[in-house]
C-alpha cells in the first residue's frame, strides 16, 4: 500500500513534466489521491497571527520574568545576538497579563485568553517553536514554504498536490485573510513556487466576488451561462473530433467545473444561513470581513472537503511604539477580537464530530522577546516586545494530535528553549504526517533534483501525536 | 548472435535502408558507454549516498579521482581493470542484506552489475557529460534512399526529424493549411495575430515564397521585440516593484524597453548577453548599455524595518549566480551553494568562486536602490553638459572621468547603513543612519588620498547641529567641524573642504552635538550617503560659483529617469568572498577569488576575472551550454516542448535530448553560420516543413507518441498568459500599439493589493493605456496581476525559467467574467453588428474567423446560433438584464441585438481553438 501511495503522488509530477505516456495529461490534477500512509487528518486549518503574538502574554508563563521587570537585560542573552529593533542594552519586561491553570490539564493560560480555557484539554501546546528569521516576510515564508527565500511552494500547495481535492467544486486551497491587509509576505505564501499553479491557494475574499472572476458579468442568469457554457462545449466538441488533442477534453471538464463553482462557492462563502447559536458562539456578523467570519468560514469549507485552510490576521507586530501594537493596550484588543472565534472553531468542529480528522494550527512567524523594546537604542513609548526567533509558542489540536498537553519548556524568562525545542520544519513535517505523508518522501523534481517542504531538515514532533 | 547479423554486407543493407544510429550497440563489442549506459545507474542508485551531497564510507562517485581513492576501509572501491577485486562490485553481489549495496534498497539487475563490472575492466573510466562538451559541427542526415521521393520542401532540420519518426514508424503530417499557419506564425514570432497589411500580402501571393515573406516581415516588425521581450523578463524576473514585504515601486521599465530595442534590432546574442552581464565595464559604456545592466538588479531589495542588509545584499548576489546558471547556461547551478553538486561535477567552493565575479558590485540591498543611472530630462540635460562644459575647460581627464560618473550614477559614494560602532546612533528603520543628541558612529576604511572635499548628502530638523569627524579614534583631535543646520526638502547636499594634505585610509568617527535638543533621544540628523571627491575644478575663474551651484543642484536632485545598474566597486572598497559554510551567509570559511569551476578552465584562457571576462567565456563559441540552452529554449516557445524537456538543466540529471544532433546542429549555426542571431535561427525553425506541418494528429501517432516528442504533427499549445489577453485586444480591436515608458494599469479588481505598508493603489490607466500589450501591465511581485497569473504566468520573485502549463476553471472564470473580457466581448460584438447587411450566421462567421483565422463549420455556426437565439429570448423581455450588460449610451443605440450577441462573443473568445495555438 504504502508503495503503491507512493507512486501516486510521484506519478502526479510527471503530469506535468509531460513524461507519462498513458494520455494521463487529461487527468485532472486535483483528483483525490492517497498519501504515502494513513492519516489521521483529512484537512488543515493554518491560523496564522500575522506579526507575531507574545506568547509571554498568552501561553507561556513566566513568574520570574516578573520579579526581574524592569531590570537591564543579562549581557550573556544579548551578546552576538541580533535583534530586528533592539540595540544596547533593553530592560527586562515582565508578563503583561495574568496567567492561571484551566481545564483538566492544568495548563497555565493568560486572562487575555477568557474563551480558550474550555478548549485547552483539546490542544497541544508547543512552548520551544525555534525559527531562524527575525524578520517577518522571511519568517512568514520559512513558516509556509520551508525556506526564507521567495520561490518555493507552500505548504497548502504541497498537501494538494498530494492529496488532491475531495470536492471538485471547490478549490483545493483556500485563503482567507482578515485586518484588510495581506500578510508581509504577500501572496506568495500561498503561492505554488515551481508546483503547477493549479496547487495555488485561491484566495477567497469577503467583498466583492468571493474568488476573483465567479460571478458572472451583470445580466447574465444561471440559464444564460449554462446555454454559453454548453455552446463553447459543444464547439470544443467539434475541435476535439478534428484535432484529437486531448487536452480539449480536458479544457470541456474544466468548464464545467467553473459552472459548477460558480454555484458551489458562493454557497459555502456564506454565512448568512447559519444559525444564530453558531453566530453567537463565533461572535459573526454577516458581510463583514472579520477574523471570526473567516473562522466560520473555515468550518465550512472543511466541512465540503476543502483540503487546506489558512487564515491569516492581522495587527500582532505588538512593538510598543504605538497605542495599537501596545502589550496593555491594542494586543489586548487583538486577543479579544480571535479568542472567542478560535475557541468557538474548535468547539464547532468537535459538536460535528470533524476535530478529530481536522488539524488545527495556531501561531505566528516567530515570538516576542522577554525584553522591552527600545528601538535604535531608545525606550519605546508602550509596553512592547521585540520579534524573538528563538523560542515561542504555537498549539495544534484535532487530527491525531493529544489533548491537553504542553511540550517543550524555555527557561526561566522565556529566552531560550530549554526542553523539548522544535523547529518550524518539525511542525510542518507534523503537520504533513498527520496527513499521512512521509514529509521526506513528499517530493517534486526541480531543477534537476527532488524539492520538499522541509528542505533537508524536520522530524514530525511525536510527543504531540495521540 | 546469429552470424548474418554480423556479416558486413548485412550492416551495409541495413546501414543503407533505416540507418546506422541506434543499431550498434546490439551488434559490436564497443566498450561500455559512460554517459549513456553507466551515469544513468549512479545517478539513479548510488550517488545520494556516495555524491555531492553524502560520502557514505568516503566513496564518491561524482568524481574520478575521488571514486578511485580509498575509501573509509583504506583502500579503493575501484580498482580499474579489475572489477573482480574492486569492493563496489563485490558489495553490490553481497548475500548479507547489511553489507548489500544499494543500502536497504532494491538490489541492482544483473544487467546493471553486468555494466558496471565490464564498465570498471574496462578501466572505469569517466566521460565528461554531453551538454559540458564543446558544440561540434554535425553532419546533416542523408535522408535515405527514398528522400529523392520527398514531395515538400525540407530544410536541414526536418533530416534530423524525419530520421527519428522512421526509427519510430511515424511520418510527418501534411503541411498545414494557409490560414492556420498565418495565425500559428504570427503568434509565435510577434505575439498578436498578424496586422492586416501583412497577413493580406500573405493570403494573397500564391507564389512559393509566400510563407518565406511572411516569415520575413514578421521577423521585421516592431511587434516582434514585445513578443520575445515577453519571454526574457520571465528569466530576468523582471518586476516593477522591489519585493519582499514593503514591496515598494522600483522604476526599471527602461530595461524593458531596451529588450525590446534589442530584440527588434536582432542585437547578436553574444552581445545580448555581455551587455546585460557587463554593460557598464565595456568600454565608453552607453547610457544603453548601463540600462541592460539592469537585468541583474531585478533582484528584490528588503526594506522590510529591522532587515539585515548584508544578508539581503548576499540573497541577491546568490540570486543572481543561480539565475545566471539556470537561465543563460541551463545548469542547476543553486544546489552547489549548499554542497558540492549531487549529481553534476561542480563543486562546493566553486560556487563561490563564481559568486566572486558578481560580489563586488556596489549595490548593498539600499532603500533607493543604489547605484542608479540618471538619465536626465529637462533643464537637467543643460545643466549636466553646462558642469561638464566647466569641466572639460578648467579640469584634466580624470576629472572629467571622474565627475560624470558621479553626475550620472551617483558613485563612488558611501552609503550611511555601512556604519557601525553606534552610541546613541542608530540605523534608522535600518536604512539610514540618525544621529541623535551626543552621539557616535563609525565609518570604515575610508582613502582621502587625493581628496579634497567631503560631499553629504543629509536631511535635519534642527539649526545649530555641531558634526565633527575625527580620524582612526574618538580622542583624535577634530578632522573637521561642519555646521549642520536644517536641510531644506528632505535631503540636502552640503560640501565641505578637507584639510590640505589629507591622505591614506582612514576610520572615521563621527560624532554629532546640539545643545538646542532637550533629550538624548531626540533625532539630530540622518545621512544618505558621503563622498570624497578631489576638488571641483576651475576655483579661482570668475563664474566658480554658478558652475558650482549647477553641479551640487544637479547631482542632488536632478530632473533625470532613475534606473538601477550595476556597477563595481573601486579597488580599495572591494568585497572579499568566501566560502559559505553548508551555504550559509554567516559562516564564513576560506577566500576565494573570482573563478570558473574547474570543468570548464582549460575551455578557455579568461585573462578578465570580472563580470566582462565572465561574459567573455560564457558568450565565446567554446562555451558548451549558452548557445545550446538558447537554441533549446527558441525551440521549447515554437514547439511548445525543449528538445531537452527541462530547460532550466541540461546537466545528467535534465531530461535527455530527443534529438541530440539536431540541437548541436543549431547550436552550432546559431553561433558560426548565423552569427547568434536569434532572427535567424528563429526562421530556420519556422522555415522547417516540421514547423509547418498541420497540428491534426492520428490515432496511431497518439498511440505511438502520446506527448509528440517526434514531431509528427505540430503541437497544439495554449496561449501564454500574454498571449491570451494580447490576442483578445487585438481580435476586438482595441490593442494599443504604442510602445515603450512606464508600467501601466489596465483594469484590474478592487481589493487585490493590500500590501502591509505600502498605501499606492492601483490606479486604473486612462485611454489606450488600458489596452496596451501585457508586458506593459504594472507588476507588483507580492500582488501580481491576477489573470495572468491564472493563465501561468511567474510571479517574477526568482527567475522563471520554464512555465508549466496547467488548465484549470479559473481560467475558465477569467474569460468568461474577468471585466476586461467582458468588455471585449461587446468590443467585438459591436464591431461585426456595425455591418447591417451581414446575417447573424455571416456575423459568427466572421466573428470566429476573426478569433481562430479559420472558416466555421456549419456545426459550430450552428451551436453559436442557438446560443444567440436563447439569450436574445430571455433579454428580449428584460431591459434591467441588458442594461446590467451594456452602458446606458450603448443600450440605447444597439440594444437587445448586441447584448445577445456579446454573449456569443464572449463564448467566441472562451473557444479552445482560441486560447490554443493550432
Amino acid at each position: 500500500m504504502g508503495m503503491m501511495a507512493l507512486g501516486s503522488v510521484l506519478d502526479s509530477c510527471n503530469l506535468f513534466s509531460g513524461n507519462n505516456a498513458d494520455g494521463s495529461l487529461v487527468s485532472n490534477p486535483l483528483s483525490p489521491r492517497s498519501p504515502h500512509f494513513q492519516g489521521k487528518a483529512k484537512s488543515v486549518i493554518f491560523l496564522h497571527m500575522a506579526g507575531a503574538p507574545s506568547q509571554l502574554e498568552m501561553f507561556d508563563y513566566k513568574p520570574e520574568l516578573q520579579k526581574m521587570d524592569g531590570m537591564d537585560c543579562p549581557d550573556s542573552f544579548i551578546q552576538g545576538k541580533k535583534f530586528a529593533f533592539i540595540r544596547g542594552v533593553p530592560k527586562l519586561l515582565g508578563p503583561q497579563a495574568n496567567f492561571k491553570q484551566y481545564g483538566q490539564s492544568g495548563l497555565w493560560l493568560s486572562d487575555n485568553l477568557p474563551h480558550f480555557q474550555q478548549v485547552i484539554d483539546d490542544v497541544s501546546i508547543l512552548k520551544a517553536v525555534n525559527t531562524d528569521q527575525f524578520n517577518h516576510a522571511p519568517a512568514q515564508l520559512l513558516m509556509h514554504c520551508g525556506t526564507p527565500r521567495l520561490g518555493r511552494p507552500s505548504m497548502g500547495s504541497w498537501v494538494t498536490y498530494g492529496l488532491g481535492s475531495e470536492n471538485s467544486n471547490l478549490p483545493g486551497f483556500v485563503v482567507l485573510t482578515s485586518g484588510g491587509r495581506n500578510p508581509d509576505a504577500g501572496k506568495s505564501i500561498w503561492g505554488s513556487g515551481f508546483l503547477p499553479s493549479v496547487y495555488q491557494g485561491v484566495q477567497c475574499r469577503s467583498e466583492g466576488d468571493p474568488v476573483l472572476f465567479l460571478e458572472d458579468p451583470n445580466g447574465f442568469d444561471r440559464d444564460m451561462r449554462k446555454a454559453s457554457i454548453e455552446a463553447i462545449n459543444n464547439v470544443n466538441e467539434l475541435s476535439y473530433a478534428e484535432y484529437k488533442d486531448p487536452e480539449i477534453l480536458a479544457r470541456i471538464s474544466q468548464y464545467e467545473m467553473a459552472f459548477k463553482m460558480q454555484i458551489a462557492v458562493p454557497d459555502v462563502m456564506s454565512i448568512a444561513d447559519e444559525p444564530a447559536y453558531i453566530h453567537e458562539m463565533y461572535g459573526t456578523k454577516p458581510g463583514e470581513e472579520s477574523f471570526a467570519n473567516n473562522a466560520l468560514l473555515a468550518r465550512k469549507l472543511v466541512e465540503k472537503g476543502v483540503r487546506f485552510v489558512q487564515l491569516f490576521d492581522w495587527g500582532w507586530d505588538s512593538h510598543g511604539t504605538g497605542e495599537d501594537t501596545a502589550l496593555d493596550k491594542g494586543f489586548i484588543g487583538k486577543c479579544l477580537q480571535t479568542d472567542k472565534a478560535v475557541s468557538a472553531l474548535l468547539l464547532d468542529l468537535k459538536q460535528r464530530g470533524l476535530l478529530e480528522e481536522t488539524l488545527v494550527v495556531w501561531g505566528g512567524e516567530f515570538g516576542r522577546t522577554p525584553m522591552q523594546e527600545n528601538r535604535d537604542g531608545k525606550q519605546n513609548s508602550f509596553k512592547g516586545r521585540d520579534h524573538h526567533a528563538d523560542a515561542f509558542s504555537m498549539w495544534m489540536a484535532g487530527g491525531g494530535i493529544k489533548g491537553g498537553f504542553s511540550y517543550g519548556e524555555t527557561d526561566p524568562i522565556g529566552y531560550n528553549a530549554i526542553d523539548g525545542k522544535v523547529s518550524v520544519y518539525d511542525v510542518q513535517a507534523t503537520i504533513l504526517k498527520q496527513l499521512g505523508f512521509d514529509h521526506e518522501q513528499l517530493t517534486y523534481q526541480f531543477q534537476g533534483r527532488p524539492f520538499r517542504l522541509t528542505d533537508v531538515f524536520g522530524k514530525p514532533i511525536d510527543p504531540i501525536i495521540a | 548472435m546469429p552470424s548474418i547479423l554480423k556479416s558486413p554486407l548485412f550492416l551495409t543493407v541495413l546501414g543503407l535502408t533505416l540507418g546506422l544510429t541506434g543499431y550498434y550497440i546490439f551488434l559490436t563489442d564497443d566498450p561500455v558507454d559512460y554517459n549513456a549506459e553507466i551515469k544513468p545507474i549512479i545517478n539513479q542508485k548510488c550517488i545520494s549516498c556516495h555524491g555531492g551531497v553524502k560520502k557514505k564510507g568516503g566513496f564518491s562517485l561524482l568524481f574520478r579521482e575521488e571514486a578511485l581513492a580509498p575509501t573509509a576501509s583504506g583502500k579503493p572501491a575501484i580498482i580499474p581493470g579489475d572489477a573482480k577485486n574492486s569492493d563496489m562490485i563485490m558489495r553490490l553481489h553481497h548475500k548479507d542484506l547489511e553489507e548489500r549495496m544499494p543500502y536497504k534498497e532494491e538490489p541492482l539487475s544483473n544487467e546493471e552489475i553486468e555494466l558496471l563490472t565490464r564498465w570498471i575492466d574496462e578501466g572505469a573510466k569517466f566521460e565528461t557529460h554531453w551538454a559540458y562538451k564543446p558544440v561540434q559541427p554535425q553532419k546533416v542526415p542523408s535522408g535515405g534512399l527514398f528522400s529523392f521521393f520527398d514531395q515538400d520542401d525540407k530544410n536541414d532540420i526536418d533530416y534530423f526529424i524525419d530520421e527519428k519518426l522512421d526509427d519510430h514508424g511515424l511520418s510527418r503530417s501534411d503541411v498545414a493549411d494557409k490560414q492556420s499557419l498565418l495565425r500559428r506564425t504570427s503568434l509565435d514570432i510577434i505575439g498578436i495575430p498578424a496586422p492586416d497589411s501583412i497577413a493580406q500580402k500573405y493570403l494573397s501571393d500564391p507564389s512559393d515564397k509566400a510563407y518565406e515573406h511572411l516569415v520575413d516581415d514578421l521577423l521585421a516588425s516592431k511587434f516582434y521585440g514585445e513578443r520575445w521581450t515577453s519571454l526574457w523578463m520571465d528569466l530576468a524576473r523582471y518586476a516593477d516593484t522591489k519585493g519582499y514585504e514593503r514591496d515598494y515601486i522600483r522604476s526599471i521599465w527602461r530595461y524593458r524597453d531596451w529588450l525590446i530595442k534589442s530584440f527588434n534590432e536582432d542585437k547578436p546574442y553574444d552581445q545580448f548577453l555581455t551587455e546585460q552581464l557587463a554593460g557598464d565595464l565595456l568600454p565608453n559604456a552607453t547610457d544603453e548599455q548601463f540600462i541592460a545592466t539592469a537585468f541583474h538588479r531585478n533582484t528584490m531589495t528588503n526594506d522590510e524595518g529591522g532587515t539585515d542588509n548584508e544578508e539581503f545584499r548576499t540573497a541577491a548576489i546568490i540570486d543572481r549566480v543561480n539565475t545566471t546558471w539556470e537561465t543563460l547556461m541551463g545548469t542547476s547551478f543553486a544546489c552547489v551553494q549548499c554542497h558540492s553538486h549531487p549529481y553534476d561535477p561542480f563543486k562546493h567552493e566553486e560556487y563561490y568562486t563564481f559568486m566572486a565575479y558578481f560580489n563586488n558590485s556596489r549595490d548593498e540591498d539600499t532603500y533607493d536602490d543604489y547605484p542608479l543611472l540618471r538619465e536626465f530630462r529637462n533643464k537637467s540635460i543643460g545643466q549636466y553638459d553646462s558642469v561638464m562644459t566647466w569641466i572639460n575647460l578648467y579640469g584634466n581627464n580624470d576629472l572629467k572621468t571622474y565627475y560624470s560618473r558621479l553626475l550620472k550614477t551617483g558613485q563612488q559614494c558611501i552609503n550611511s547603513l555601512v556604519a557601525d560602532s553606534m552610541v546613541n546612533a542608530a540605523l534608522a528603520d535600518t536604512k539610514f543612519l540618525m544621529l541623535r543628541k551626543s552621539s557616535w558612529a563609525r565609518m570604515k576604511s575610508i582613502n582621502l588620498t587625493n581628496k579634497s572635499t567631503l560631499l553629504i548628502r543629509y536631511g535635519s530638523g534642527n539649526d545649530n547641529g555641531q558634526l565633527t569627524i575625527r580620524l582612526d579614534s574618538t580622542n583624535a583631535q577634530p578632522y573637521l567641524k561642519i555646521k549642520i543646520d536644517k536641510s531644506k526638502g528632505g535631503w540636502t547636499l552640503l560640501e565641505v573642504d578637507l584639510p590640505p594634505g589629507s591622505s591614506g585610509v582612514h576610520d572615521l568617527y563621527l560624532n554629532y552635538e546640539n545643545s538646542k535638543l532637550k533629550s538624548k533621544d531626540d533625532n539630530g540628523m540622518r545621512f544618505d550617503w558621503f563622498a570624497f571627491t578631489p576638488a571641483f575644478p576651475g576655483k579661482d575663474q570668475k563664474d566658480y560659483s554658478t558652475y558650482h551651484g549647477l553641479f551640487i543642484e544637479t547631482l542632488n536632485r536632478p530632473d533625470a529617469e532613475f534606473t538601477p545598474i550595476m556597477l563595481d566597486n573601486p579597488e580599495d572598497m572591494k568585497r572579499k568572498t568566501h566560502v559559505f559554510e553548508r551555504g550559509n551567509w554567516l559562516l564564513k570559511t576560506k577566500q576565494v577569488e573570482a573563478g570558473l569551476p574547474e570543468l570548464f578552465v582549460n575551455d578557455k584562457d579568461i585573462k578578465l576575472r570580472n563580470r566582462l571576462g565572465l561574459a567573455q567565456w560564457m558568450t565565446d563559441k567554446t562555451n558548451p551550454l549558452t548557445a545550446r540552452t538558447m537554441v533549446n529554449r527558441l525551440w521549447e516557445q515554437l514547439f511548445g516542448q525543449g528538445l531537452v524537456e527541462t530547460l532550466e538543466d541540461l546537466g545528467s540529471q535534465g531530461a535527455n535530448p530527443t534529438h541530440p544532433e539536431l540541437l548541436d546542429y543549431m547550436a552550432y549555426q546559431f553561433m558560426h553560420e548565423d552569427n547568434w542571431s536569434i532572427k535567424k535561427s528563429l526562421k530556420r525553425m519556422v522555415m522547417s516543413a516540421t514547423y509547418r506541418q498541420s497540428s491534426k494528429t492520428t490515432e496511431k501517432a497518439k498511440e505511438k507518441d502520446p506527448l509528440n516528442k517526434y514531431y509528427s504533427h505540430a503541437p497544439r499549445v495554449r496561449l501564454s498568459a500574454e498571449q491570451v489577453r494580447d490576442q483578445a485586444l487585438a481580435i476586438c480591436g482595441t490593442l494599443s500599439d504604442k510602445m515603450y515608458g512606464p508600467s501601466v494599469m489596465p483594469y484590474q479588481p478592487e481589493g487585490i493589493w493590500r500590501s502591509p505598508y505600502d498605501g499606492r493603489k492601483w490606479k486604473q490607466s486612462d485611454g489606450e493605456d488600458q489596452y496596451r500589450r501585457a508586458i506593459y501591465t504594472y507588476w507588483k511581485r507580492t500582488s501580481p496581476y491576477p489573470s495572468m497569473i491564472s493563465f501561468d504566468g511567474s510571479a517574477r520573485e526568482v527567475c522563471a525559467t520554464r512555465r508549466i502549463r496547467t488548465n484549470t476553471p479559473l481560467q475558465a472564470l477569467t474569460l468568461l467574467n474577468d471585466s476586461t473580457y467582458w468588455d471585449l466581448s461587446v468590443k467585438l460584438a459591436q464591431n461585426l453588428l456595425k455591418d447591417k447587411t451581414l446575417s447573424l450566421e455571416q456575423r459568427i462567421g466572421k466573428g470566429y474567423a476573426l478569433a481562430t483565422g479559420q472558416p466555421i463549420s456549419e456545426q459550430k455556426t450552428k451551436a453559436l446560433q442557438q446560443l444567440y437565439t436563447s439569450s436574445f429570448i430571455k433579454l428580449e423581455k428584460d431591459k434591467e438584464k441588458i442594461l446590467g450588460m451594456l452602458s446606458d449610451s450603448v443600450y440605447r443605440k444597439q440594444g437587445k441585438e448586441l447584448a445577445a450577441f456579446a454573449v456569443v462573443t464572449n463564448a467566441i473568445l472562451n473557444l479552445d481553438e482560441v486560447i490554443t495555438k493550432n
